[in-house]
């Protein structure tokens, strides 16, 4: 770790304020990306500004029929809450999911949303459930959000306050954990929103994305036997020494399956 | 709470104390410069700004070690090699001054006033490189026009070695009616103790006296080693471990960054310490397996077995570690038939150097590599002359009317019941339900898959005897010094019950104190699953010792000739009377004296032992994903008699899941065209998970051995020697139904949903390695 300033801001427009004069100023929120790059000398911001300590981050709340979660909301908040559980089931057992107990008891969902990591849970729910992620400065919707591996809409110093999401008519969650990181090798999240059907798959790709060949093909007839056959190109998926990119194009089809079987047993998902 | 492992209150309250759990007033902290590349020429290294910076008090390279008169670190071969050939030393130095030969070794050492601005110097410091080729695979390192890592070492063979008789193998071979040849990969793997390697040095001036805080397996290697290459004399290195966090083997050897540690101490006046991030564990510990193979049986026409005929080609690394050589060559010559009747047999391992981390011990040394071959061969023969691999075997064990038994290249077994220990096993495993198992789970879409291995280990007979030494203290305690240390084997609470049942005291009064600089004994490391079978028969003569001083004791307090006096359960008595003393009362009366009477230290000198176990693997694989759940696990073990079975049981589970690990996806990975290690840390190195194994049954079949006192056999590495043949074969029997003829582990999810695809495309042999 190289020397850093911490701040702790008492506000919102404190903590955008600092990170807009200070060129090397890093938000901090669970840190459990960060910290782990500061440890390793990958990282050496001039100034950690400490986002835990603001209110307005907080809280989950049903709002006008739709899911409002803070940026700051830890994933065990997500995973134990009573409103997630029974507004938006899929998104409990996501965040229930999510690395081990260390990680879901510090880390937060806008941190993991902003940092848009190729393997992280949380995007394909943003992404599939067609979210709105509001920041300190306007709404950005999903779609426009993630841009690519690590990359997002997301200016310099502009922070996500909260990430409101409708309430679909069914959702369903399948990861892959990776052997040895448990980080989603491939995850596949499928959401019915509106009669919409929406698919989004992370992990197998340089950055979370839809599959729209298994949308359109759900959206005809939501069965399993409706994606059986569905070849899924491997040309621009992640290919590592863990797998071959055919091996994660594979799973992304395995997984949306088992997403529709899990919501094959219950009505809403879970 | 009570806790049924007399060291368990402190080391799971936190009380426990490691090498990072020490500091001394004014202590220094270290940082090490390592290698950015795998093969390379030092054009220069230039340590100025590091020197200028603020907290620096030393920086050491190359040019320092050699004014401190440093010699290579040592390494030997344990016996000869092929036609009396000797092994050709590579010298490792202590930081790399000319050339480095893998991405991680030491360069320099900088020691700082915090570790922080150590680190801030080592990044200071410029190196110019002058890239060399690089050769990351012992089969690339011996091909002909690799790049050659050592002047002196021809074609990158530090040493070949054969055992057993090549003419008598190749006679049986042209007679065979049956030949079965099976080419494995026992890929490299990193040992990853709790505890990251670490170091704190202090240098008395005025004596000459180092005092070397270490992870150590064992204090007399670990100085052994020091003074070797340091120069510093044996009597003023003292080494001072107590709890030590994980070994595997691992915390044998001095490393390298040790002697540094020494020499800044000395030049700073000042403690050191460094403790070894994670990632400079998985870059600079000693890394296992990585060994290519080939194996062949020949059978006769009722598939008995005529001859084996292996063949092993080690990845050594880019030096020969102190234990590679032992752990290459000992346990295939030990084990080389297995648990089988074999007429003839022969092995020739070649040691190949490579530009990556030197390899060394690993639980089980060596047996876990020539179990896997045999045990798969045997499976493979089965398979290719369609016997029953069960039956194949049955045919094929050594007698138990024929113990002891002599092996073909002379060396032999003291005891065993292989056929009992095979029986036990297939009935705890319900063999004979196993179709119905697999019928079952066809058709939830599973392949499932039995697999056993029946196998041998060889334990180590110890370089020295092991001394132990028993202090009797002013208030009641009894701390017992021995050098085998304890690294999670529970020592304290083995020997302490070792002493209690014989001594007749409650197990509590017991100390034990490794790694004391005080307490100088002659012993052997921790390693090779013997501590039982050396130490324990020591503690026993020191308990008959302390008995034999109490009777004198008792026949002058009770005014009777000691001849006369008996010893039971802690009372000593005059024979046929209700005249009686205590020992305890005895000890109360005369330990703390100035004489110290009851203090004592005792010895025993013993050989190796044949642990020997019947292990059954179920296996079920998901075809839509390939991952491998490990449904049923039945062990049962001849270690001998048993001391503690809750201890052992402990040292199965470890062990089984460790080889479990390794099958299903442990890989030390290194790209081969740069040389960079590309599983540097727990995000890309899959360690076995909970979830990974379930429902163990743990079982035994004790044959006492008659080569020591208690008639233990060793228990440590057991488990994972008899996990790797019976997961892979469990694994390859799951496999073997959709077409896949050969696999090679790791068994991870991609590899054998791809050798399911590549089966089903009709190439079955897609995922070997070879």
């Amino acid at each position: 770790m190289y020397e850093f300033t911490y701040i702790k801001p008492g506000s919102l427009p404190e903590a955008s304020d600092l990170l807009t004069r200070h060129e090397g100023a890093k938000p901090l929120s669970g840190g459990m990306t960060l910290i782990p790059t500061l440890k390793q000398r990958l990282s050496q911001p001039s100034h950690l500004v400490d986002l835990t300590g603001l209110a307005a981050l907080k809280g989950i709340a049903l709002v006008e029929g739709r899911l409002e979660i803070g940026a700051a909301t830890r994933h065990v908040e997500v995973a134990t809450s009573t409103v997630v559980r029974e507004s938006l089931p899929a998104l409990a057992a996501l965040a229930a999911g999510i690395g081990d107990p260390q990680v879901r008891n510090r880390g937060t969902m806008g941190g993991s949303v902003a940092n848009n990591d190729p393997a992280a849970d949380y995007p394909s729910a943003v992404l599939g459930l067609a979210a709105t992620v509001h920041t300190d400065r306007r709404s950005i919707a999903a779609d426009d959000f993630f841009q690519g591996m690590f990359a997002t809409a997301l200016e310099p110093g502009e922070l996500i306050t909260r990430i409101s999401f409708p309430l679909p008519e069914r959702a369903a969650y399948a990861k892959f954990p990776h052997p040895a990181s448990g980080y989603a090798m491939t995850g596949v999240f499928i959401a019915v929103t509106g009669g919409v059907v929406r698919v989004a798959v992370t992990g197998a790709g340089p950055g979370v994305f839809r599959w729209t060949d298994a949308e359109a093909a759900l959206q005809a007839s939501f069965s399993p036997a409706a994606i059986a056959g569905l070849e899924v190109d491997a040309t621009d998926l992640n290919a590592d020494i863990h797998a071959p990119a055919a091996y994660r194009a594979n799973l992304v089809r395995v997984m949306a399956l088992r997403a529709l079987e899990t919501l094959q047993t219950s009505s809403k998902g879970q | 709470m009570t806790f049924s492992r007399l060291e368990d209150r402190r080391l799971v309250t936190g009380a426990g104390r490691y090498v990072s759990d020490w500091n001394f007033p004014g202590q220094l902290h270290a940082a090490f410069l390592r290698a950015d590349r795998a093969h390379a020429r030092i054009v220069s290294i230039n340590t100025e700004a590091a020197r200028a910076m603020p907290g620096v008090r030393v920086v050491l390279t190359a040019a320092d070690t050699a004014a401190a008169g440093f010699r290579s670190l040592p390494c030997a071969a344990p016996i000869p090699g092929k036609g009396g050939s000797a092994l050709l030393k590579p010298e490792r130095p202590v930081l790399a001054g000319d050339v480095v030969r893998f991405v991680g070794e030491c360069v320099a050492c900088v020691v700082a006033e915090t570790a922080i601005a150590a680190q801030d110097a080592v990044e200071a410091i410029i190196v110019e490189y002058e890239d060399l080729p690089v050769a990351m695979t012992a089969e690339a390192a011996v091909a002909p026009g690799a790049p050659q890592l050592h002047p002196g070492i021809p074609g990158n063979v530090a040493i070949e070695f054969e055992t057993g008789d090549p003419a008598a193998v190749a006679a049986a071979f042209e007679g065979a009616a049956h030949v079965v040849s099976l080419d494995l990969h026992n890929q490299r793997v990193v040992g990853s103790p709790m505890e990251p390697k670490g170091c704190l040095a202090r240098h008395d001036a005025s004596t000459g006296d180092y005092f070397v805080h270490v992870c150590t397996q064992g204090t007399t290697g670990m100085r052994a080693q020091l003074v070797a290459t340091t120069g510093v004399p044996d009597e003023h290195v003292h080494i001072v471990a107590e709890d030590v966090g994980g070994g595997f083997g691992l915390r044998f050897n001095a490393y390298p960054e040790y002697s540094a540690i020494m020499l800044a101490a000395r030049l700073a006046g000042a403690p050191v310490r460094w403790v070894a991030s994670r990632s400079e564990v998985f870059l600079s510990d000693e890394h296992a397996r990585g060994v290519t193979s080939r194996g062949e049986v020949a059978l006769d026409a009722e598939g008995h077995f005529l001859a084996f005929r292996f063949n092993f080609l080690n990845d050594m690394g880019a030096y020969i570690a102190p234990t590679g050589p032992v752990v290459a060559v000992l346990s295939i010559r030990a084990c080389l038939a297995g648990v089988y009747r074999v007429p003839a047999a022969v092995a020739n391992v070649r040691l190949a150097l490579t530009n990556s981390v030197p390899m060394a011990a690993y639980r089980g040394a060596g047996r876990p590599v020539i179990s896997y071959m045999i045990e798969r061969l045997v499976d493979q023969a089965a398979t290719d002359l369609g016997i029953d691999p069960v039956e194949l075997r049955r045919r094929n064990l050594i007698p138990t009317a024929a113990m002891p038994w002599k092996t073909v290249n002379g060396l032999g077994y003291d005891s065993g019941d292989f056929p009992a220990v095979l029986d036990k096993a297939l009935g705890l495993s319900d063999w004979n339900g196993f179709s119905a198992r697999r019928a079952e789970a066809g058709a939830r879409g599973m392949l499932r898959g039995i697999g056993i291995a029946t196998f041998i280990e060889s334990t180590g007979g110890g370089a020295s005897p092991d001394e132990v030494e028993a202090r009797f203290g002013d208030h009641g305690e009894i701390t017992i010094h021995a050098v085998s240390h304890s690294h999670g084997q529970s020592h304290e609470t083995a020997y302490a019950e070792l002493l209690a049942s014989v001594l007749g005291l409650p197990r509590e009064r017991f100390r034990l104190r490794n790694g004391d600089p005080g307490v100088r004994l002659a012993g052997n490391p921790t390693g090779g699953s013997r501590t039982m079978h050396g130490v324990g028969s020591a503690l026993r003569v020191l308990a008959d010792d302390i008995i034999a001083k109490g009777r004198e004791l008792a026949a002058r307090a009770l005014e009777a000739a000691s001849a006369d006096i008996e010893f039971d359960n802690g009372v000593f008595r005059i024979a046929g009377t209700d005249r009686s003393v205590s020992l305890d009362a005895l000890i109360e009366r005369h330990a703390a004296g100035p004489e110290r009477v009851f203090d004592t230290r005792s010895s025993a000198r013993t050989g190796s032992t044949f642990p020997n176990g019947c292990h059954v693997a179920e296996v079920e694989i998901d075809p839509a994903t390939g991952v491998v759940s490990i449904e049923r696990y039945t062990a049962v073990d001849d270690a001998g008699n048993l001391l503690n079975p809750t201890i052992v049981a402990g040292q199965m589970h470890g062990a089984i899941v460790q080889g479990a690990g390794q099958v299903l996806g442990e890989h030390a990975i290194y790209d081969l065209e740069t040389g960079q290690f590309l599983t540097g840390s727990f995000m890309d190195y899959a360690m076995p998970k909970a979830v990974n194994v379930h429902g163990l049954t743990i079982a035994d079949h004790p044959v006492p051995t008659p080569t020591n006192l208690l008639g233990v056999k060793g228990v440590g590495e057991a488990g994972v020697t008899g996990s790797l043949p019976a997961l892979m074969n469990a694994i390859l029997a799951a496999l073997r139904p959709v077409g896949v003829t050969h696999f090679d582990m790791p068994a991870t999810p991609a590899r054998v949903w791809g050798a399911v695809g590549a089966a089903r495309a009709g190439d079955g042999r897609r995922f070997a390695h070879a």
